[in-house]
């Protein structure tokens, strides 16, 4: 019998501000992320949404000398693990190294800076020995162990659109071994501008708002952000007095069929996987984020899996976009909301939601979650589900 | 890890060919595949690259479209996950429920730095969808997951030049845990302008091709390819009255917490890492035959390592041969653990050293180390550790021994 896995600490750092309580009172008050694109000029004059992160001061995260190079995307992270820690009342100056575990999650890394080293090597033919460091893809994974003093064990996960769960489901198998005390784990991702301007041009991307599970919906918008979970064994928690959010149960994602680039097409192998873990589930927080294929997979697997069963189902892509690491966010909200048993709304959905799911829309509702499922579906066919029980 | 797990199978992808014989046979003769980087132009200190040989062919069973659509590592990783499949001799049913687990750094970067600059300088009206979705170093599990039927637990990991020693150790916990009974690991990476100028900035490349361990070493020579390895439960495996070609014995990891790019002065993270493998394995120091270092030919490297070497095997050190395939087939980076772990599987089934090409003078400092200078040497051995390093202070040590009779 391996040792419960129990959520200590929440952070995150999203279009909705620094911190949990800002994002998770922006998720309940219906308050949008999403505001005109500012970091980066778009081609054409219309404004287009997206889910920005407010700046973060670098010495207010980065104390020591990693401050002086840090990347914005392994900055996310890194403030996403402060403040987790923080929520978690752990000081870091006191977290035994080798028995601390860190596993983060991107499906990109650092654009911005990419883009930036290649211009220079295509205009001047040399690369910026500076920049490089930071275009390692798990860098952000670097930083944060150099900065935190972190020696136990670490990995960089990447799952397109269920990085964060991926490296969620990693952090649970660590705590689960034994193989660390505190685990943090989570996601990192950051908006850049060629990667948004190719998905727009290719119609991936809504020019309006974004409308997850709508059938009318046209695409998702671009977002950004960090969330860390902290992961103790149950009984450590409880022994130190820590407050317990949630128990996590997951196991590592599985690959279903599905186009290598690509939304799975037979909605019936992910239902098949999902069916044990919402047998029992109050809330799925699902991955819907206005992308039509994306929507519709999800609605036709969810219906499968929840059988006869009403099941509330809500998504944070309508209210801080759609990217990478964004699972990672959802499941802080999975979090959240079996700690105070309220399911914030999808904004942007006008109902009936497709395929005639008890989608939360409008006002926050007030429900029991006992238990929370984040589906965690990706593109190229993976599904990497998480489940949230309360304590 | 009692009893260790059985590796069935191997695949290779690298620049001396496109498969496991090609590789043993490079081993055997001590050739090298460093040679003049013709993938695209770039004029800095180095001009030379382990590059995969045109006509590295992906199985018939993808439609021709999305083939050609592959990005290079992609179809790296396609050519070794089958190669090592076959050899494990496993069936589409097998196949359906293995996991699948692979470490990777930059994914289709190499045809995406192309697309983006047609765009930049007017070449093409716009990029190519497909061509910035396989940017994605996921790109690669899903490509070989939805070619050979692979739909159980499945993980990309990227610890820069651990990558795929970590899926290695990820894909072994997967069988312990009870998740599937067989795994395939793998490994890939594709050369790019990004690494290659990166690496360059940095002065981490040597002008010549990479010397690891010698007086006169200057850095390192990037490669590119793939390794991959089918892991199985031993019972399983015997079950099915297949020959382990290895067995991994243990593994661990280690972390530095110390330099995004240089490694810990005194290798505390790869130190954690060796010790913790031989634990996991349950053998003493003694019991290791052959290492196959990391060594990547930077005077830094290649110095935290043998100091490593010297803290866990002592004295004993002399009289352990210890080799760097990286002297053949460049530095593979997010492919080098699991290539570096094929050659390592290679050198136990078939009793043969791998040797360190290119040593002219071996460092003096390291003088009581057994190289296996060119062309190498055959010896029996029972017990091997392959030890990668990473950027930012992410260190993995296997421990494998020699495959039983079932």
């Amino acid at each position: 019998m391996t040792e419960p896995v129990a959520v200590t600490g929440v952070g995150v750092v999203s279009a909705l501000g620094h911190g949990a309580e800002a994002f998770w009172a922006g998720l309940l008050g219906g308050v949008s992320g999403l505001r005109p694109i500012r970091r980066f000029a778009l081609p054409s004059g219309a404004p287009i949404l997206g889910g920005e992160v407010p700046p973060i001061a670098v010495a207010d995260v980065a104390r020591s000398a990693i401050g002086r190079r840090i990347d914005w995307v392994s900055l996310l992270a890194l403030a996403a693990c402060r403040l987790a820690l923080q929520d978690a009342g752990l000081d870091p100056a006191r977290l035994a190294p080798a028995r601390t575990a860190l596993g983060l999650g991107s499906a990109w890394g650092n654009l911005r800076e990419t883009t930036v080293f290649l211009d220079r090597l295509f205009a001047r033919g040399a690369g910026n020995p500076l920049l490089f460091p930071n275009l390692v893809f798990n860098a952000p994974l670097s930083y944060a162990s150099i900065e935190l003093g972190i020696t136990g064990p670490t990995a960089m996960v990447a799952a397109q659109e269920a990085s964060g769960e991926a490296a969620i489901a990693w952090g649970a198998d660590v705590i689960e071994d034994d193989a660390a005390d505190v685990c943090l784990a989570g996601g990192a991702e950051e908006l850049g501008p060629v990667v948004h301007q190719v998905l727009r041009e290719t119609g991936v991307t809504t020019s309006g708002v974004p409308r997850p599970l709508d059938p009318a919906a046209d695409g998702a918008c671009l977002g950004e952000g960090a969330a860390v979970l902290v992961l103790e064994p149950l009984a450590r928690a409880r022994a130190r007095g820590a407050k317990v959010y949630a128990r996590l149960s997951a196991s590592s994602g599985r690959a279903v069929p599905a186009p290598v680039h690509g939304w799975p097409r037979d909605p019936a192998p992910v239902a098949e996987t999902l069916r044990p873990l919402v047998r029992d589930a109050d809330l799925v927080m699902a991955a819907a984020s206005g992308n039509p294929a994306l929507d519709a997979l999800e609605a036709a697997a969810l219906t499968a899996a929840f059988g006869e069963r009403r099941v509330l189902v809500t998504s944070v892509r309508g209210t801080i976009g759609d990217f990478g690491a964004v699972g990672a966010l959802a499941a802080a909200a999975a979090v959240l909301a079996v700690d105070s048993g309220l399911v914030p709304p999808t904004l942007g959905l006008v109902p009936p939601a497709r395929a005639g799911l008890d989608v939360v829309v409008g006002r926050a509702r007030r429900a029991p979650v006992r238990v929370a499922v984040v589906d965690g579906l990706a593109r190229g066919g993976f599904c990497c589900p998480l489940r949230l029980e309360a304590a | 890890m009692s009893g260790g797990i059985a590796i069935t199978g191997v695949g290779a992808v690298s620049a001396v060919g496109g498969n496991v014989p090609a590789l043993t046979a490079a081993l055997l003769e001590g050739r090298c595949g460093i040679a003049p980087l013709t993938l695209f132009p770039y004029q800095g200190r180095s001009a030379l690259a382990a590059q995969v040989p045109e006509g590295v062919t992906v199985p018939g069973t993808l439609p021709a479209v999305t083939a050609r659509r592959l990005s290079r590592p992609d179809r790296f990783a396609l050519a070794a996950a089958s190669e090592a499949c076959r050899d494990a001799g496993l069936d589409g049913a097998l196949r359906h429920d293995a996991a699948l687990a692979l470490g990777a750094t930059t994914g289709g970067m190499f045809e995406s730095e192309e697309a983006y600059r047609q765009r930049q300088t007017g070449e093409a009206g716009c990029f190519r969808l497909s061509r910035l979705l396989g940017t994605s170093i996921t790109t690669a599990a899903s490509v070989v997951s939805q070619t050979l039927g692979i739909y159980g637990p499945q993980t990309t990991v990227s610890t820069a030049c651990s990558s795929s020693a970590l899926a290695i150790a990820l894909a072994a916990d997967a069988i312990r845990r009870g998740r599937a009974r067989v795994a395939v690991a793998l490994g890939t990476d594709g050369l790019c302008r990004l690494t290659y100028a990166g690496f360059d900035a940095l002065q981490a490349l040597d002008p010549e091709a990479c010397r690891p361990f010698d007086a006169g070493r200057r850095g390192l020579s990037l490669g590119e390819g793939a390794g991959a390895l089918v892991l199985e439960d031993v019972a399983h495996a015997r079950a099915r009255g297949v020959r382990p070609r290895a067995l991994l014995l243990g593994h661990a990891t280690g972390t530095d917490a110390h330099h995004v790019t240089a490694p810990h002065p005194e290798g505390v993270g790869a130190l954690v890492a060796f010790r913790g493998a031989l634990a996991a394995a349950g053998l003493p120091p003694e019991a290791i035959d052959y290492v196959n270092a990391h060594g990547s030919g930077t005077r830094q490297n290649d110095a935290v390592e043998v100091a490593v070497l010297r803290a866990v095997l002592g004295s004993r050190l002399a009289r352990v041969p210890v080799s760097s395939t990286k002297s053949q087939l460049g530095h593979t980076l997010g492919a080098a653990g699991a290539l570096e772990a094929v050659v390592t599987v290679l050198a136990l089934d078939a009793g043969i050293l791998p040797p360190t090409v290119g040593l002219r003078r071996p460092d003096p400092s390291f003088g009581e180390l057994d190289l296996v200078p060119t062309p190498g040497r055959r010896l029996p051995l029972a017990v091997a550790a392959s030890s990668s390093y990473g950027f930012g202070g992410h260190n993995v040590t296997l421990v494998l021994g020699r495959g039983e009779v079932p």
